[in-house]
């Protein structure tokens, strides 16, 4: 079993993988809207750390689940393109869950869902936030 | 024999299971086996004894048809004064303990009375962790079942409880406190049996030791004047003032004897919950300046939200003032301070009377201010407030002056000098302690009412205090010279 690396939300980079394990706090809620013939529900949460914060959605009893406040453990989770909205999610394949509230310190900005990300300079195949881009 | 998932503790959807909880049902699940008689007769190594203990605990909180044949299984087998045991469920209420489910919430105070009886190793602290559980503000059914449980069981164990101070203070402290809310809500049978369980422990108390009543210093009488009403209490008050002797304490023949004494910080924790400290802690010691927002939705959504939750705001203030003192460190970093967040806590208040027995918690200190035992850290807070809400927010300096000047005069009437001392050098002390540089900025601001300004004037150079404050400093710094416990002085460089 492949060993878990945890991550900070500045270092997130839009990619197909579930790769993404971060320990987030959730700031601000958006309301819940359910979707489609199955009703199925949807919320986008902002989820946050000590270096940046992020679109986090969420589906079905997820939504219901969490809080302002509560501090939110993503393994597996996926950080990829939505109906053009970049979006963290725990996915098929991820899982989270509650692991405490409040203790957790966190930032409003950068917001990554909102970077523009291009191809690394040096590396192409890889996408990274154009402010992070390197000087070849 | 199947046990049920998650016979401990509730989980909501999505939520990770407690580590406590996952360490005790694993012992369980090892051992379950070796749990029905024949019971060994070897004695296990600690380890196996300490896995053997959890799970004991595991097995007496979740199944109490086992409770018979599990207790005599811990009593065969405790070697260490029940420690271990003991701990388990210390760290459980500590930890866990708004998690519980019902039968493990009933079977833990059963097993608190067991240990009592036994007089375990550590039961102390697991009453006393126990009495921080019953939430201030909290009329809910589950919440009134702990407090009538825990008073039950302190009355029923009279012999044990006069041997323990600490837990006997402990708990009238909290059951004064908890009876001043009770006594204002509407009747019922299980609030008014509760009320008399209350009133009849705290007499017990008051009447019987009062000798160790006096340990819990000047903040029992603000806990006592909220009961006036109470016919056992008014009762008490009049003993008290005219008949102090009844009580015979030698020590004790004023109330004044009561105002010296310095309350105990440990007691301003008894009424604030486990979680609440940790994220007051939190809060003060890491949040910066202008980030605080969002966290005091988070705490008043939690806390203050319910009906009648917000009289848990003078608990908050009394621990931010004299359980909290930030270091040098973080007073001179961006971290939020605590007069903001007792500002904030003020604010919070929607209705007069808590507005008003919080603005007491926040200047209580200063009314018996004694620069030889007390704390600068005390009393700065509200000094903090009262200038920083200059030039902009006005109303707030007014306000706490206004109600300053109101305790000082109203407060005890008979006994005004003292508490004018009090208050005197409170003042005295924060200027010379550099938490203001002066009190210029009150008595030359413009902005503050001529009424104010005059009252304060006059109050700082009456002749007549002035003389007795200088007399007490002569009379404190001869006498008291070796019983100046070396409080560290907080300098601050105030910007």
């Amino acid at each position: 079993m492949q060993k878990q690396s945890w991550m900070k939300l500045k270092d997130l980079t839009p990619a197909a993988s579930n790769s993404i394990n971060a320990t987030v706090i959730l700031v601000e809620k958006g309301s819940t809207i359910e979707e489609g013939k199955e009703k199925t529900k949807k919320c986008v949460a902002l989820v946050a750390d000590e270096t940046a914060c992020v679109n986090f959605q969420m589906w079905g009893a997820e939504c219901e689940a969490f809080h302002p406040g509560d501090i939110i453990r993503i393994s597996k989770g996926i950080f990829s393109r939505h109906k053009n909205k970049l979006l963290l999610r725990a996915g098929k394949r991820g899982s989270v869950e509650k692991v405490g509230e409040f203790t957790m310190l966190f930032v409003e900005s950068p917001n990554m869902s909102e970077m523009r990300y291009v191809p690394d300079t040096n590396l192409p195949s890889k996408l990274v936030p154009e402010s992070q881009l390197t000087k070849p | 024999m199947t046990v049920p998932t998650n016979p401990l503790l509730h989980y909501n959807p999505y939520e990770a299971k407690h580590q406590l909880d996952l360490s005790l049902a694993k012992a369980y699940l090892l051992l379950h086996s070796q749990l029905k008689p024949p019971f060994p007769l070897t004695i296990p190594s600690p380890s196996e004894y300490a896995l053997l203990t959890q799970a004991l605990a595991f097995s007496l909180l979740t199944q109490p048809d086992l409770t018979k044949i599990n207790l005599k299984h811990l009593h065969a087998s405790a070697t260490d004064g029940y420690d271990i045991f003991t701990t388990t469920l210390l760290n459980l209420t500590d930890n866990c303990y708004p998690k519980l489910l019902p039968v493990p919430r009933t079977q833990l105070l059963f097993l608190c009375s067991q240990l009592i009886n036994v007089a375990a190793f550590k039961v102390d602290s697991l009453v006393i962790s126990l009495l921080r559980r019953i939430n201030g503000g909290d009329f809910t059914e589950p919440n009134l079942w702990l407090c009538a449980e825990l008073a039950k069981i302190l009355s029923d164990n009279w012999d044990w409880l006069i041997d323990e101070p600490l837990v006997l203070t402990s708990a009238l402290f909290v059951f004064l406190r908890l009876l001043a809310d009770h006594y204002r809500l509407v009747s019922g049978p299980q609030l008014d049996e509760l009320k008399r369980l209350e009133i009849s422990f705290c007499i017990r108390v008051l009447r019987n030791c009062f000798h160790l009543c006096l340990g819990i210093g000047r903040d029992l009488i603000r806990l006592l004047q909220d009961l006036f009403v109470i016919p056992e209490f008014k009762e008490l008050w009049k003993d008290l003032i005219c008949d102090p002797c009844k009580f015979g304490v030698l020590g004790f023949s004023d109330l004044c004897d009561i105002y010296r004494i310095k309350t105990p910080r440990h007691y301003f924790l008894l009424r604030i919950s486990q979680e609440m400290e940790a994220q007051l802690r939190f809060l003060l010691t890491h949040v910066k300046w202008v980030n605080q927002q969002r966290y005091q939705v988070w705490f008043a959504k939690k806390y203050l939200s319910l009906p009648g939750s917000e009289t848990v705001i003078v608990d908050v203030i009394r621990f931010i003032c004299q359980c909290y003192h930030p270091s040098k460190e973080i007073i001179q970093s961006n971290v939020i301070s605590r007069w903001a967040v007792i500002g904030w806590l003020l604010k919070s208040c929607k209705r007069n009377y808590f507005e008003a027995n919080a603005k007491l918690a926040l200047f209580y200190d200063w009314l018996f201010f004694n620069d030889t035992i007390d704390s600068i850290m005390d009393i700065e807070p509200a000094m903090l407030l009262i200038v920083s809400s200059v030039p902009q927010y006005m109303e707030i300096t007014h306000c706490l002056l206004e109600f300053l000047f109101l305790v000082v005069d109203n407060y005890d009437v008979q006994r005004k000098n003292v508490i004018a001392k009090g208050v005197l050098g409170a003042f005295n002390a924060l200027v010379k302690r550099g938490v203001v540089h002066s009190l210029e900025v009150l008595m030359n601001c413009d902005k503050l009412s001529p009424f104010l300004r005059e009252k304060l004037s006059k109050f700082l150079f009456d002749k007549a205090l002035v003389s007795q404050e200088k007399e007490i400093i002569q009379m404190q710094s001869g006498d008291h010279q070796d019983q100046i416990a070396g409080m560290p002085e907080q300098a601050h460089q105030w910007l």
